[in-house]
């Protein structure tokens, strides 16, 4: 599909662009929370304890520049950005003070999705539609110390799977 | 609708009319629950507020008395129409419904809505338009571009204003946002706005951090500034103001980037001292995308020139 030069695509990647900087944000202010109310703040510190752990993962290889694929990669984003709203009920529980955020972030995450599914039904590429409710069974661990470990890791895990996503974006609105 | 006083029972069809339209009622009287009334005959008239209009009487079914009423062009907003009997020479009201004109709801002007990047929540307001004399609704409706479910919030209050939670909006995406006007004679729609609800973001203004004389003895100014809390993530295009106290005019610096966080001007006059402003607004904002206020002025007064 030729994408460059398409208005409406470039007005799309403009506004979502911006939206992922939002989310990024957003993930930033809870790694900084975890930080200041867990003391977890280094990934250096955690990677022993981090092999104990099954932390979900969202592959976006088809967004790295050597393997780039619109369609796909659009297809894992709206995947990742759904492992990620289930994953963040790990977080809720973590910090329960801070439900309002978690809540909003989730939000924009489901609105990031259906953004890029409008975007690609536009362009006529397939989409999948998934569920609204997240039947993924949300990730249990052994111990208090784990689940503030396995929440520290989907944060962190999450903020390099936007940072993967924003570049592929941003790829895109350099065509 | 009817009243009912126990013997009498009136019927107004319809009892929302649109104004100078007929209207026909009829006052249905059974004489044996009418305490008090005594044999003869009943004698219906109408009484409309307080004025006596005539009306047509026969006998109805089960030994009731039926008078039935026309009025030929309904004037009024709102009016009593009572049914009376003759009772001791006197004249009874003993039956009552309540009739109401106007006209269809006038359609919704000047819809604007804003964002609140504190909550993110749309408020949109607009004008009711013409009276319609009649119970009116308001409810503020928005869909997103898929023709999903429409959602929206109602004004409270009779207020002319309501504000949309997050959880109902498509951020960074065209919504379709009207407002909905019905009363009991119809319904009217204003304007549809088709706007990503970021566009009309309303920004916090910036603040002015520190101004200096930089590079030194020059003419030349470096201001810093810090942008509103909610808006590092976003590209805002920005302008500064700046005046002496004799200027007439603000001098208008435009173009300045956000994100950048510092800027340089030059042109200034030695030993003087200016006033300064910012504001800002997004960059990919469309038309609708509105500035911010002027942040609070910041005075700095350049430095002497060096004699030479």
């Amino acid at each position: 599909t030729e994408l460059s030069g398409d208005q409406d695509f470039q007005l799309f990647l403009q506004r979502n662009l911006e939206f992922t900087r939002k989310i990024r944000g957003d993930v930033a202010a809870l790694q900084r929370l975890v930080c200041d109310t867990l003391q977890l703040c280094k990934e250096d510190e955690l990677l022993l304890v981090r092999q104990d752990l099954d932390i979900a993962q969202a592959p976006l290889e088809q967004c790295h520049r050597r393997t780039f694929q619109a369609e796909t990669c659009f297809s894992q984003i709206r995947a990742g950005l759904r492992v990620y709203h289930g994953s963040l009920a790990t977080i809720r529980a973590l910090l329960p003070g801070h439900a309002g955020l978690v809540d909003t972030l989730q939000l924009d995450m489901a609105n990031l999705s259906s953004n890029i599914q409008q975007q690609m039904e536009d362009l006529g590429l397939a989409t999948v539609t998934y569920p609204t409710e997240n039947q993924d069974p949300v990730p249990t661990f052994s111990s208090q110390f784990h689940h503030q470990v396995g929440g520290f890791f989907i944060l962190a895990n999450f903020q390099r799977f936007l940072e993967t996503a924003y570049r592929a974006l941003r790829h895109l609105a350099s065509l | 609708l009817g009243g009912t006083l126990g013997c009498a029972s009136v019927t107004v069809s319809p009892p929302i009319v649109p104004l100078g339209s007929a209207v026909t009622a009829s006052c249905t009287v059974q004489r044996e629950l009418c305490q008090g009334l005594e044999q003869g005959r009943v004698r219906i008239s109408w009484m409309l507020d307080n004025k006596p209009v005539a009306g047509s009487q026969r006998q109805g079914p089960g030994g009731t008395e039926v008078s039935n009423l026309t009025l030929p062009r309904f004037n009024h907003t709102q009016a009593r129409l009572f049914c009376c009997v003759e009772w001791n020479g006197t004249k009874q009201r003993i039956g009552m419904a309540e009739i109401r004109a106007g006209y269809p709801p006038a359609k919704p002007l000047n819809l604007s809505c804003v964002l609140n990047l504190d909550d993110y929540g749309l408020t949109c307001q607009w004008q009711q338009g013409t009276n319609s004399h009649l119970p009116t609704s308001f409810v503020l409706k928005c869909m997103g571009s898929r023709a999903q479910a429409v959602t929206g919030c109602t004004p409270r209050g009779g207020h002319s204003h309501c504000t949309v939670p997050r959880q109902l909006l498509q951020l960074y995406r065209q919504m379709e946002i009207w407002v909905s006007a019905t009363n009991s004679l119809g319904t009217a729609e204003s304007e549809h706005l088709h706007i990503d609800p970021m566009d009309v973001a309303k920004l916090d203004p910036p603040t002015l951090q520190s101004i200096q004389s930089i590079p030194f003895q020059t003419d030349c100014i470096a201001l810093a500034w810090d942008l509103a809390w909610g808006t590092k993530h976003m590209e805002l295009q920005c302008e500064l103001r700046y005046r002496a106290p004799e200027d007439p005019a603000w001098a208008l610096v435009s173009g300045i980037i956000g994100q950048a966080g510092t800027a340089q001007h030059c042109g200034f006059l030695f030993g003087t001292q200016y006033s300064f402003q910012m504001r800002c607004r997004r960059s990919s904002a469309s038309a609708l995308g509105s500035w911010s206020e002027w942040s609070p002025v910041r005075n700095y007064t350049t430095h002497e020139k060096a004699p030479t």
